[in-house]
């Protein structure tokens, strides 16, 4: 639900951009989604190509969601780790499953989510 | 043909795209408008907690407890966030504390302008008399919320016994932005196969400087350690 709002406001800042810069479209739009921000890429995904065809600039961007690989730091021994999100339990659902990584140092489960909450508008392409 | 100025060539417009790093977070709006609540409220007085949980894991029931408990020893508001109706803070009013509902009319969080609409009707009711704690009831939603800074000094994550003990492990985001986690409806535990040892492990797992209490509400177990926790916060900003 809220994904509809954020690719919104994001369309609304490419309006501003594009108005900045004196450019009639915008094609291409590169967004940095954290892996811990709680936005779902599909739904985010989704209500951007809709929203988009609102107006003239944006109906033909793009849209790249570069996804980061989740990083974990280990509590018992501090490395930190980057890891692809474990099978998810659910079929057709991505997840991200702490506890059920173990650190490739020392093998402990004691894993903790690092970064990764932010939502970042990173790199446009106009003409 | 092109669409942009309808001449039949393709190629010039393509030719001078120009590529611009913004590198700006799609959240900076909302957490600019987070910082200043927090100062807002710092000039009402007061300290503000966001309670977050799914629906029904008893938000509401928390504070009509939390309110009875502390009596006159401290001065509360409540913003209530709900997708429809007033019966949350119609149950906060009848206790005799001002309550601000707000409507999110579907949207599934709260936001922190919503919340500064929120402290300026609070202000309102209070005639401005200073508060000392501000509680925020989320909408419930163990997801959205989390993603959404309100200004408040200290989050609150809410997980009932009936909800089971893995729901630290199926939502990290939630617990990773958490400060306290309330394990609520104790009295239930003979009734639930809910894992005490583990529900704490994981949450702790994900964010190891968290607070965690075990209470319920209808049996009054635990109560004490909240009460003394939410003293222990108002005494500090005083000092
Ligand atoms: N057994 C038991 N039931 C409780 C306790 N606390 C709340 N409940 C019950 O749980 C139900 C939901 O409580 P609410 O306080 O309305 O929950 P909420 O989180 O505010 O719900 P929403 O605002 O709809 O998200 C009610 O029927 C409460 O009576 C408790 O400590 N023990
Ligand atoms: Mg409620
Ligand atoms: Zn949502
Ligand atoms: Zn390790």
């Amino acid at each position: 639900m809220h994904e509809l709002s954020l690719a919104q406001s994001l369309l609304e800042q490419l309006l501003g951009l594009a108005r900045q810069h004196n450019a009639d479209t915008i094609s291409k739009v590169t967004v940095i989604l954290g892996p811990f921000s709680g936005i779902v890429a599909d739904s985010f995904d989704f209500g951007f190509n809709i929203l988009k065809k609102e107006y003239q600039e944006t109906k033909e961007a793009e849209l790249i969601l570069e996804k980061p690989t989740p990083e974990y730091l280990c509590l018992e021994c501090q490395h930190i780790s980057a890891m692809e999100p474990a099978e998810s339990q659910i079929p057709g659902v991505a997840g991200i499953i702490t506890g059920k990584h173990s650190c490739p140092k020392c093998n402990s489960d004691r894993l903790s989510p690092q970064g990764g909450t932010d939502l970042i508008l990173k790199q446009i392409e106009m003409e | 043909m092109c669409d942009v100025c309808g001449c039949q060539l393709h190629e010039h417009h393509h030719t001078d795209s120009k590529v611009v790093e913004v590198n700006q977070s799609l959240l900076d709006a909302n957490q600019k408008q987070a910082e200043s609540n927090r100062s807002h409220i710092e000039k009402m007085g007061a300290i503000a907690i966001n309670l977050i949980s799914s629906p029904g894991s008893g938000k509401t029931t928390l504070l009509e407890h939390t309110i009875d408990a502390l009596g006159d020893s401290l001065k509360i508001g409540v913003i209530e966030g709900d997708i429809e109706t007033e019966r949350d803070a119609d149950r906060i009013r009848a206790k005799g504390v001002p309550a601000v509902q707000l409507t999110t009319g579907g949207a599934c969080h709260l936001d922190a302008p919503m919340v500064h609409g929120g402290l300026h009707v609070l202000e309102h009711f209070c005639h401005g008399a200073p508060l000392d704690l501000i509680f925020i009831e989320n909408v419930g939603n163990l997801v959205c919320p989390a993603t959404f800074d309100l200004g408040e000094h200290k989050r609150v994550i809410l997980l009932s016994v009936p909800e089971g003990s893995d729901k630290p492990v199926k939502y990290p985001t939630t617990f990773k932005g958490a400060d306290l986690f309330l394990i609520t409806k104790t009295d239930l535990l003979p009734h639930f196969d809910f894992d005490m040892e583990e529900a704490q492990q994981e949450a702790k797992t994900i964010q190891p400087d968290l607070d965690i209490i075990a209470l319920s509400a209808t049996s009054g177990e635990g109560f004490d350690q909240w009460i003394a926790y939410l003293k222990a916060l108002v005494a500090k900003q005083v000092s």
